[in-house]
């Protein structure tokens, strides 16, 4: 794989996403069909978490987004991961993309560390044999080698979660999706998620990154978008969005 | 925007990983690892273990056997291998599509946390069923040396119908497992009919019993020609009439066009609903 700096990795264009939650979560056959002989109708409520986005992040760069909390960062990370449809626009992503977001979903506690290296890695669409043969270097990334054939049940959270980002991040991708995970682990342990991180960024794979730190943005980010439910997006240099972000948030 | 990519495209259905050159062999190791996964849950907290998938049938044939052999023997010779061959076709379908059509809601923090695809879990769960199957088919062979009853060439189409009885099911899963996501209590409407279904299917009665209206009835069970195409090979030994096996092929693609169609024209919302 080149990392030729004009390809374009992530295009969104134009994206709106809308929620239709039902009132009443969970409704019957039987519910249903009564409602429906009386004439009652059904009420959705429509959310519009985002409205009208686009953006383009180019093979290298390091992205910033931030908003405040409901600005639908998360639901846009999840548009790109693929997780949740698009309802109008477009998204494309060029090459393989690796979501650092809801680390360990999809672990089974039944099952031990190494048979939730393979479950969790062929859920992220890595292969069987790739994951075979890295398990123990996933292992040993997570500081878990001793513990790898104990059930994950008798793993702590933080060691559950190590585990996870150990896995998500040896899929030596193109793009990375960081949803504030850094904070994973005790201060050792994430100097090394720091440190993975930026030798991904060194070896020029595009991150895509949520967070509320205003110096990490500014450090890390070439470019930044503000999500604002009540504003049109702003698109700007990390130190621009920076700046616009602290004065909305009066910060 | 000409340089290589590994998986490329705009989606609004599927995400990149599952798709493009590569997504096949990605799509098979994860299947692979959540029928590993069902099997490994279903014998791990049972004493017996693979021996009870086998003992299972063995004593429902017994049982029924003893209730109904003097009812239906006179009609059908070797009844206990007639009532088991048809009891492992039942069990298949029934299993597979009950737990198929769960798999969705079951696994519904995943489908709301990772970019998967969603026809996996069906597919997993009637996969975990196919090998289940074919563990049960050891007593199968126990009942057949027991009762000294031969093999013939005909057997070669036991695959076949195995392979019509499983789009079939997953054909079900798929549909009722969709409209499970937005009706809870299609699994209950479901489990109750499958108890109907089960007499309405020539399992441990022989279709020669039923009236002329009843048969005539019996002909919209979809169920009983994917039976006995099932059946015939091991039971009678000799290949299922063609007529059978046309229609057992219709229905069984038909089936899993119907629940393919319905999965993919909803499947866009269950993260709304789940």
């Amino acid at each position: 794989m080149t990392y030729d700096p004009g390809t374009t990795r992530i295009a969104v264009e134009g994206l709106s996403v809308r929620y239709d939650l039902q009132r009443e979560r969970v409704i019957s056959v039987r519910e249903y069909a009564i409602r429906r002989l009386r004439g009652e109708r059904f009420p959705t409520q429509t959310m519009w978490p985002i409205r009208d986005v686009s953006f383009t992040v180019q093979a290298g760069e390091t992205f910033g987004i931030v908003g405040r909390n409901g600005a639908g960062k998360s639901t846009l990370l999840k548009v790109i991961a693929g997780i949740v449809p698009p309802t109008l626009g477009r998204v494309q992503v060029r090459g393989q993309l690796s979501p650092l977001l809801e680390l360990g979903a999809g672990f089974d506690t039944e099952l031990t560390g190494r048979e939730n290296v393979q479950l969790y890695g062929t859920l992220l669409g890595l292969r069987r044999k790739h994951l075979r043969e890295r398990v123990d270097a996933i292992a040993d990334f997570a500081e878990l080698s001793p513990f790898i054939d104990v059930p994950l049940k008798n793993y702590s959270s933080g060691m559950v979660a190590r585990l996870a980002f150990a896995i998500a991040t040896d899929a030596d991708p193109d793009i990375l999706i960081v949803d504030e995970v850094l904070s994973v682990g005790d201060a050792p342990f994430q100097r090394k998620c720091e440190e993975r991180l930026a030798r991904f960024r060194a070896r020029g794979v595009t991150v895509l990154l949520v967070t509320h730190s205003l110096t990490l943005l500014k450090e890390t980010c070439t470019r930044a978008l503000l999500l604002d439910p009540d504003a049109p997006i702003v698109i700007g240099s990390a130190a621009d969005i920076a700046e616009r972000y602290a004065a909305r948030t009066g910060g | 925007m000409s340089s290589p990519t590994l998986t490329a495209g705009v989606y609004d259905r599927t995400p990149p990983v599952w798709r493009g050159p590569g997504a096949l062999g990605r799509y098979f190791d994860l299947l692979h690892t959540l029928v590993t996964r069902a099997i490994k849950q279903r014998y791990k907290r049972s004493v017996l273990g693979f021996a009870w998938t086998m003992l299972n049938p063995l004593i429902t044939m017994v049982i029924l056997t003893v209730v109904f052999s003097r009812v239906f023997g006179g009609l059908v010779p070797n009844y206990p291998l007639f009532v088991i061959i048809g009891l492992l076709a039942w069990n298949l379908f029934s299993l597979g599509s009950t737990q198929g059509l769960a798999s969705i809601v079951d696994s519904g923090s995943l489908i709301r946390k990772v970019a998967v695809p969603k026809e996996m879990f069906p597919l997993a769960a009637v996969g975990a069923n196919l090998v289940n199957f074919l563990l049960s088919l050891v007593p199968l062979l126990f009942v057949l040396v027991f009762m000294r009853v031969g093999i013939t060439w005909a057997v070669l189409w036991v695959p076949y119908g195995v392979l019509l009885i499983g789009l079939f099911t997953l054909g079900v899963a798929l549909a009722l497992g969709t409209m499970n996501v937005f009706f809870r209590d299609v699994r209950y409407f479901y489990e109750a009919g499958l108890l109907a279904w089960f007499y309405g299917t020539p399992i441990f009665y022989p279709i020669e019993v039923l009236s002329e209206r009843a048969r005539a009835v019996l002909q919209w069970n979809p169920l009983y020609v994917l039976v006995e195409v099932f059946r015939t090979p091991i039971y009678a030994g000799v290949a299922p009439p063609t007529g059978t096996i046309v229609t057992a092929t219709v229905e069984a693609i038909a089936m899993v066009t119907v629940g393919w169609l319905i999965f993919r024209r909803y499947h866009t919302r269950f993260v709304d609903f789940i």
